[in-house]
């Protein structure tokens, strides 16, 4: 039984791959349509995009941006955020400032950027990172604002400081909440990393796609797409590893099969 | 009735003469007011006075809601009171310190710890090394019965085993003062039991001065020296009752001594009357 759970655990998710390019490749075959190339024909891009060594430059320059955006987002978000929870000036302060940030799309801010700082690196990194930002810090907020009064006297009477309280308590404290933060952040940040390159086309993963649909490559739009998708699922899936290992000690003890039979 | 008569008076003896000890703790007419959500004033403690000497085991008992846990963390220096002052050893308790441990009731561990990470981080912020912090804290999780535990992390212990760590963790850090704020209150007749005769155990050993709020009468007269018996709204001290029977204490001897039970009957008799004045009022 177990050993069925395991394997179907593990296939399952490969034969909703497998039936989704089916659904495609049959769906273009029965629209034959320039626009719509097959399954087949967008695979078939794939191992050409990554081995052309121009795109191959672009793409990693987007992943460097993203990275960048995505750590330095991390770094400040997370000690504003759990200030914010813990003390009541800061989050006074801070907060009408993130309430007018939060609901603007960041890509709508990208032609004020690009007029301040060009269609260069650092306009789009500082895009990414205003996407990653926002979540990081609320859930830092609610994880810091979450923690437990008690367990901070008890540090207390040990000795710690308020900012070894800070460190030590609230930030292993808030940990499960930051990192659901940060995952939704990796998400946006490959988003806006995306966006960013759509509105400043000069280079990244975001450019070659839309060169490729003005100059009618559908097959190579395609292939761009599977492989953004593919660096999404890659990075949440090894992000999702990692927190899993960080957070062991808050994980439900007993998992709750959703299960059909 | 005579019960266990040889075997108290040698116990008595035993026991050395009470020395005139110093006050530990000095409650000095302390008031708290809380503001309420309905914005009014909440008078949670009325001129509070009490002294706990060195060594001294002493209870707080009274109805919920009477600021028990208030007065516990005030002592703490977690809470500093409306009006008045607590002070340790003739100093002002402004802030918590090292020098008072508290247990709470809601456990407190650090669940990102484990058994063994949550009992060495007092030691370990004190400035312990590592090798003699990991040391003591595995005698000390051995003595509270945790052996076999020390790498699980909180939320794969039960309720009265988390109140061990708990306990365990606070005495890692020598306080000289416990402040023990129900610590037994969640648990089953029988892990209490085990926990209470554990505590004894450990306060006979080493006689920290003790800070323990219940609710149970049967506790109090049993772990205590002294129990502070609370009455309610306003908070106040009704009567401080010195509880005289030998010690160490046995639980299945104390429970046949008369004047064990006679001392719980009238505290409980006193806790009846309040209640039917407080139903009459
Ligand atoms: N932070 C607070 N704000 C407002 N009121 C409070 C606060 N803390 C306690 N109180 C009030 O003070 C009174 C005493 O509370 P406290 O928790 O000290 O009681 P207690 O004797 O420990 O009760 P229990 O036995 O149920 O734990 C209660 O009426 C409570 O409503
Ligand atoms: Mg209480």
């Amino acid at each position: 039984m177990t050993w069925s759970a395991a394997i179907g655990r593990r296939v399952a998710p490969l034969l909703a791959c497998v039936g989704l390019l089916a659904a495609w490749q049959v769906a273009a075959l029965a629209l034959k349509n320039d626009g719509f190339p097959t399954a087949f024909e967008a695979m078939r891009a794939v191992p050409a995009i990554l081995g052309d060594k121009e795109a191959l430059i672009n793409i990693l320059a987007s992943l460097r941006r993203m990275t960048i955006g995505f750590a330095a987002a991390v770094a400040v978000s997370i000690p504003l955020g759990l200030l914010m929870g813990r003390s009541r000036a800061v989050a006074a302060f801070f907060n009408p400032l993130l309430m007018v940030i939060y609901p603007v799309p960041k890509a709508a801010l990208m032609p004020i950027i690009m007029l301040w700082l060009g269609v260069g690196d650092i306009a789009k990194t500082l895009v990414i990172f205003l996407g990653v930002s926002l979540p990081v810090i609320y859930h830092s907020f609610e994880g810091a604002k979450a923690v437990e009064e008690k367990m901070l006297w008890s540090g207390a009477a040990m000795g710690l400081s308020s900012v070894q309280r800070l460190v030590r308590i609230v930030l292993p404290a808030a940990m499960p909440e930051i990192l659901t933060g940060c995952r939704t952040g990796l998400v946006l940040a490959l988003i806006t990393m995306i966006t960013s390159e759509m509105i400043a086309r000069q280079s990244g993963a975001g450019n070659i796609l839309f060169n490729a649909l003005d100059m009618g490559q559908y097959d190579t739009v395609f292939a761009m797409i599977i492989i953004v998708g593919a660096m999404g699922i890659g990075l949440d899936a090894a992000f999702e590893k990692v927190r899993a290992r960080l957070v062991r000690w808050s994980e439900p003890q007993f998992d709750i099969p959703l299960s059909f039979s | 009735m005579k019960v266990l008569p040889s075997r108290s008076s040698e116990i008595m003896a035993q026991v050395p003469a009470q020395q005139p000890a110093t006050a530990m703790i000095e409650i000095d007419r302390v008031s708290q007011i809380f503001q309420t959500s309905a914005r009014k004033d909440h008078l949670a403690l009325s001129d509070i006075s009490l002294a706990i000497e060195e060594g001294a085991f002493v209870s707080i008992l009274g109805p919920s809601g009477c600021g028990k846990s208030t007065l516990l963390y005030i002592v703490g220096g977690f809470v500093s009171p409306t009006s008045g002052s607590a002070k340790m050893k003739g100093k002002t308790i402004t802030a918590p310190g090292p020098d008072r441990g508290p247990v709470f009731q809601e456990f407190a561990l650090f669940p990102w710890k484990t058994v063994l990470g949550n009992v060495m981080y007092g030691p370990r912020q004190q400035g312990v090394r590592a090798t003699e912090a990991e040391a003591q804290s595995r005698a000390l999780i051995e003595m509270v019965g945790l052996k076999g535990y020390e790498n699980f992390f909180p939320k794969e212990l039960s309720g009265g085993m988390k109140q061990r760590v708990a306990l365990a963790r606070t005495l890692a850090y020598h306080p000289e003062v416990l402040l023990m704020d129900e610590p037994f209150g969640a648990l089953d007749a029988h892990t209490r039991t085990r926990l209470q005769n554990d505590l004894l155990n450990i306060w006979e050993r080493d006689r920290k001065t003790v800070l323990f709020v219940t609710h149970s009468v049967d506790e109090a007269v049993f772990l205590s020296d002294k129990v502070v018996m609370m009455s309610r709204s306003p908070g106040r001290i009704r009567q401080v009752i010195d509880i005289d029977l030998p010690r160490p204490r046995r639980r299945t001897e104390l429970l046949l001594d008369p004047r064990y039970q006679k001392y719980v009957v009238d505290i409980e008799r006193m806790f009846d009357d309040s209640d039917e004045a407080g139903a009459n009022a």
